[in-house]
C-alpha cells in the first residue's frame, strides 16, 4: 500500500498540473482572432436580413454554407431569431472558404439564385439542414436544384440564376468584406458591429443578447 | 526501460494538456487554427464525439491511463497485475489505430486538419513506438 503512494501521489499532482495548463492556454487571448481580426465592424451594408428592420440588436454572421461549425450554429442562431422575432435581425453574409470547401460557392450561389425568387431564408436554412448531405458531392448542382424545387422555385431560372455573374460578384463582395474584416474563421459574429466570441449553446448567445437588450 | 517510462509519461503527460484544452474549447467558440486549416469543422463535425461524449474525453481518459501505467512502471509497483508498459503497448496499438482512422477522416472525408487532433495522434504514435514490443518479462518466482 505505502508502495504506491508514491506514484498515485505524482499522478494526481500530474492530473492537477495539466488541467491547470489546459484552463491557462484556453483562456489566452487567441493571436488568430484577437489580433487579426478587425473587433468591430465598419457597416459596409450588403448581406441578407431576417427580423424587423427596426430590431434592438443586428446580429452579423460571416457564414460558409459547406462548414461543419456553421451547420452546426445554424439551428442555434435560427432557435435565437425564433426568441426574439422583434428585437433581433440577422445580417448574413457569405464567406466561402473553397481551399477547404469547393461545394460552398456553388451553395452560396443557389443560395443567392433561390434569393432572386424571394426564397432566400427558405434556401439557406434547407441548405444548412441538407449540408451533409451535399457536401461530400463533387456536383451538387443537381442536389441543390432538388432543394429548390421543394421549396417550388422555378427550375429554369433558378439555374439561370446560378450561372449569373452578377450573383456571383454579390457572393465575392461579402468575401471583400470578410477580407477586409480580417475574419479567418467562420462561422464570425459581430452583434451590432462589435464582434463576440460565443460558444456553441443558445443559453450563451441569450445571455448576450439578454445583456444587450437591458443594457 | 525506465528511461522510456520516463519519456512515455513525459508524452501522456503531454496528451493530457492537449486532451483537456480541446474539452475546455469545445463549447467556448469557433478555434482558429495557426498551422493547419478547418479546426473548426474537424472540431464540431459529427465524428467529432461517439454517443454524445467528445472525443477529447476519451482521449483524456487514454492519456491519464498511460501515465499512471507508466508511473507505476518507473516506481515497478505494477508487477502483481504484469509488466504495466506491456499494457502500454496493448492500449497504445488500439489509440494508434482510432488515431489513424481519425486522420483519415480529416484528410479524405472532411478534408480539413485540427493541429491539436495531430499533435494527439502524434503523442500516441510516440508512446506507441515506444512501448516495448518484445517478449514477456521473464518474472523471477
Amino acid at each position: 500500500m505505502s508502495k504506491a503512494v508514491k506514484p498515485l501521489s505524482i499522478i494526481l499532482l500530474a492530473i492537477v498540473v495539466a488541467a491547470a495548463a489546459a484552463v491557462y492556454l484556453s483562456r489566452q487571448p487567441n493571436p488568430v482572432t484577437e489580433t487579426s481580426a478587425a473587433p468591430v465592424l465598419d457597416n459596409k451594408g450588403g448581406g441578407h436580413f431576417r427580423g424587423p428592420e427596426k430590431a434592438a440588436i443586428t446580429l452579423v454572421e460571416f457564414g460558409d454554407y459547406q462548414c461543419p461549425s456553421c451547420g452546426a450554429y445554424h439551428p442555434v442562431v435560427k432557435e435565437l431569431m425564433n426568441r426574439y422575432p422583434q428585437q433581433v435581425r440577422l445580417e448574413f453574409h457569405h464567406y466561402p472558404l473553397i481551399s477547404i470547401h469547393p461545394n460552398a460557392m456553388a451553395a452560396s450561389l443557389a443560395v443567392e439564385a433561390a434569393g432572386e425568387q424571394g426564397k432566400y431564408w427558405e434556401m439557406h436554412d434547407l441548405i444548412f439542414e441538407h449540408q451533409e448531405e451535399w457536401s461530400a458531392n463533387p456536383n451538387p448542382e443537381s442536389q441543390f436544384l432538388a432543394l429548390a424545387s421543394r421549396i417550388g422555385l422555378n427550375a429554369n431560372a433558378f439555374m439561370q440564376a446560378v450561372r449569373s455573374p452578377q450573383l456571383q460578384d454579390r457572393v465575392l463582395q461579402d468575401v471583400v468584406r470578410a477580407r477586409e474584416a480580417k475574419i479567418e474563421a467562420v462561422p464570425t459574429f459581430f452583434i451590432d458591429g462589435e464582434r463576440i466570441h460565443v460558444p456553441l449553446s443558445i443559453n450563451a448567445f441569450v445571455d448576450i443578447i439578454e445583456a444587450r437588450l437591458h443594457k | 526501460m525506465k528511461l522510456r517510462a520516463v519519456l512515455m509519461a513525459l508524452a501522456a503527460f503531454l496528451g493530457m494538456v492537449d486532451a483537456l484544452f480541446l474539452s475546455l474549447q469545445r463549447n467556448a467558440g469557433p478555434i482558429p487554427c495557426h498551422i493547419t486549416k478547418g479546426c473548426n469543422d474537424v472540431l464540431t463535425s459529427r465524428y467529432s464525439a461517439v454517443v454524445g461524449i467528445p472525443l477529447s474525453w476519451f482521449g483524456l481518459g487514454f492519456y491519464v491511463t498511460v501515465f499512471s501505467l507508466a508511473v507505476f512502471s518507473i516506481f515497478e509497483t505494477g508487477q502483481p497485475a504484469g509488466n504495466p508498459l506491456r499494457w502500454i503497448f496493448y492500449l497504445s496499438g488500439i489509440g494508434l489505430m482510432i488515431s489513424a482512422l481519425l486522420v483519415g477522416i480529416q484528410a479524405f472525408t472532411l478534408r480539413a486538419f485540427c493541429e491539436y487532433c495531430l499533435l494527439s495522434a502524434g503523442l500516441v504514435l510516440t508512446i506507441f513506438l515506444l512501448s516495448p514490443h518484445a517478449s514477456p518479462r521473464k518474472h523471477s518466482p
